[in-house]
């Protein structure tokens, strides 16, 4: 065979036999689709149903009568003053771990990358441990902070913190790659076109990044209020005063007073339901320009 | 404005993207920098434009320091590789960027914007498509916007990254002859880069050739073209054969062939005996001639192995009998009055004064 002859393959050309091993069959399919349905329903829908059906047990009256309880509007209002801050922290944060990230080499870097998804490899409750041990009456900075009648641990400072370490990956880790994919040659381009760097910030860095950025915010929020480890060991659990939402249910649920502890965590599986459905929304736009 | 590049040079890490750049710009040209991708040439423009640093020297621009990477206010024109719209902007938004983020003191009414905007629309014909988005339009829509977009802030300098790159053929035609009117027009000092030598000598009315980091010849398309500095210039601005020969006794080999060549021409570098005896050989492959028979001229044997009738020339690839292919170049003509056959045994001879030698092997 000459090198002409070779040339002159088809290059599409492939024996029957590869060519049907590459498409799955019908049953794969099907057993695929079948398989991960089973499985969401079970772990997924099943539970999320046993918790709106536990609360309404007893009737809508008995439903309400949880959020009348002082301790339960306590544990609302701390969880939002949480969220509230902890969100903000975390946007700036995102922000700016992700345009430096995107944006410059600098040593360190890979580290950096690396420690932003520290929350997430650790066990929520090591989280909480961590500031017990800083901020703690037998803490590092205890004795001083104790001096200066300052209270973080078993107080609400602590829960922020707390909340602000176990939720600081999501807004970077939604930007990193979106930045890194979209490079900096806009920003370049709009500075060369007499923006100041302010101006390029807002009008083609926030505008290119916005539906990520809110994507991350939503699921920030998500856990921020759900978080129950981490603020679990710095709370201490003062009713009224260092509880949160997921901390009252579980003490709610403890006191055998079952459904005024799902009527309360339906709250959060309202929120939780509610994100999915922001999500998809933004998720939808963010596709549909 | 012109624009003097004095002592740039530029390291990454261990690799040398400029060593010591001196290029001087006139007000009004249009300029190519040409080279093979990694000598340099987009990394010089970007200095030029204030995207990079030089680590040694400066860019002046006529007679005004500047030597920063604050770009900030210093209206160049910069058009990147791949345009680089703002994503989230209709076209007509992308255009009046430039406009709206002027201070408010010196920022034109809303009215006089939307004029402007869309007069340099109808200038790069994308007036029926201000209000797309860059994702709606084909490569030479972006590109053409990208032009507009810059235009708008009436640049005193328009540095254009590869212009035509992504784009494909047909629209790569339209577009060059485009921008050499629109320069023709408006006559702002710009530099472009490219990797096509055809591009080049289309568009530009100085060329400069670059290789490794450095100049290898700066002239007009004709000069580096028919007088060019070195084999590299020769070799990278057309196709080439090339071969290696031998000189010794005032006569140079070239596989079979012997002709008499005076030392004296060729600048050879006296310290080094292995140059003395080499030399690398080019010559066009439209500047050689197929005969059945040798003729007068320098002639040698050669078999063909392949032929390509397709085109306004017609190319034969053929192997010289000491084994070195060859692509030669010749009319149809021609070619149907030889009557030429793949494998037939053929003699191709050349002008010796359309040679160019150089000293040294260059592969």
């Amino acid at each position: 065979m000459t090198d002409n002859e070779l040339i002159k393959l088809p290059v599409d050309y492939l024996p029957v036999h590869v060519q049907a091993s590459v498409r799955e069959t019908g049953l794969v399919k099907w057993l695929l689709i079948i398989i991960s349905t089973l499985f969401l329903g079970f772990f997924l829908f099943i539970p999320l149903i046993t918790v709106f059906a536990e609360a309404f047990r007893k009737g809508i009256a008995e439903y309400f009568n949880a959020f009348s309880d002082p301790a339960a509007i306590a544990a609302i209002r701390l969880t939002l003053i949480t969220a509230l801050i902890a969100i903000p922290a975390n946007l700036i944060f995102g922000l700016a771990a992700s345009w430096s990230i995107a944006r410059f080499n600098f040593p360190g870097k890979n580290i950096l990358i690396t420690l932003i998804d520290l929350p997430f490899a650790i066990s929520p409750v090591i989280s909480g441990f961590i500031f017990v041990l800083f901020f703690g009456l037998q803490g590092w900075l205890g004795p001083w902070l104790a001096e200066n009648d300052i209270k973080i641990i078993f107080a609400i400072p602590g829960i922020v913190l707390a909340t602000i370490f176990v939720t600081f990956p999501f807004v970077a880790r939604e930007l990193i790659p979106l930045m890194q994919e979209q490079g900096n040659e806009e920003e370049q381009a709009a500075m060369l076109l007499g923006a100041s760097g302010w101006k390029t910030f807002w009008k083609v860095t926030l505008p290119n990044v916005k539906w990520a950025l809110l994507y991350g915010v939503i699921l920030c929020n998500a856990r921020a209020m759900g978080e129950f480890g981490a603020v679990s060991v710095v709370s201490g659990h003062i009713r009224g005063k260092t509880n949160t939402i997921p901390l009252h249910v579980e003490i709610l649920y403890n006191e055998y007073n079952f459904v005024a502890a799902f009527a309360v965590a339906s709250l959060l599986a309202f929120l939780a339901l509610l994100t999915l459905a922001v999500k998809s929304i933004i998720e939808w736009k963010y596709k549909h320009p | 404005m012109s624009i003097i590049i004095h002592n740039i040079s530029k390291k990454f890490g261990a690799f040398t993207a400029l060593n010591n750049i001196n290029l001087n710009i006139p007000t009004g040209h249009l300029v190519a920098l040409l080279g093979p991708s990694g000598c340099g040439k987009t990394t010089l423009l970007r200095i030029i434009a204030g995207l990079e640093t030089a680590d040694t020297g400066k860019v002046e621009f006529e007679g005004d320091d500047y030597f920063s990477p604050v770009v900030y206010g210093k209206r160049i024109g910069f058009v990147f590789q791949h345009y680089a719209l703002f994503r989230h902007m209709n076209v007509f938004e992308n255009v009046a960027f430039g406009l709206r983020v002027k201070p408010r003191k010196s920022r034109l009414s809303k009215a006089e914007i939307k004029d402007r905007v869309f007069s340099l629309l109808r200038l790069v014909q994308m007036e029926h498509l201000s209000d797309h988005y860059p994702g709606q339009l084909s490569g030479g829509q972006r590109q053409r916007v990208a032009l507009a977009r810059v235009l708008a802030i009436e640049p005193k300098v328009l540095l254009l990254d590869e212009p035509f790159g992504a784009l494909d053929a047909r629209v790569r035609q339209e577009l060059r002859r485009w921008l050499k009117k629109l320069h023709d027009e408006i006559h702002v000092t710009s530099i472009f880069v490219t990797h096509d030598q055809e591009e080049a000598m289309e568009v530009a009315d100085q060329v400069v050739v670059m290789n490794e980091g450095k100049i290898e010849q700066v002239g007009t398309p004709e000069e580096v073209y028919h007088k060019p500095a070195s084999g590299f210039v020769y070799n990278f601005l057309g196709n080439v054969n090339l071969f290696h020969g031998r000189i010794e006794h005032g006569q140079i080999h070239i596989g079979e062939i012997s002709m008499e060549w005076p030392e004296n021409e060729l600048v050879i570098n006296e310290d080094s005996h292995e140059q003395l005896k080499t030399a690398t050989v080019f010559l066009r492959p439209h500047l050689l001639e197929i005969d059945k028979s040798p003729n007068y001229k320098s002639s040698f044997r050669a078999k063909i192995k392949h032929i390509n009738a397709a085109g306004s020339q017609v190319k034969i690839e053929l192997v010289a009998s000491w084994g070195d292919s060859i692509v030669a170049e010749i009319s149809h003509e021609r070619f149907k009055e030889l009557q030429l056959k793949k494998n037939m045994e053929v003699y191709v001879s050349f002008d010796k004064q359309n040679l160019f030698i150089t000293p040294g092997l260059l592969t």
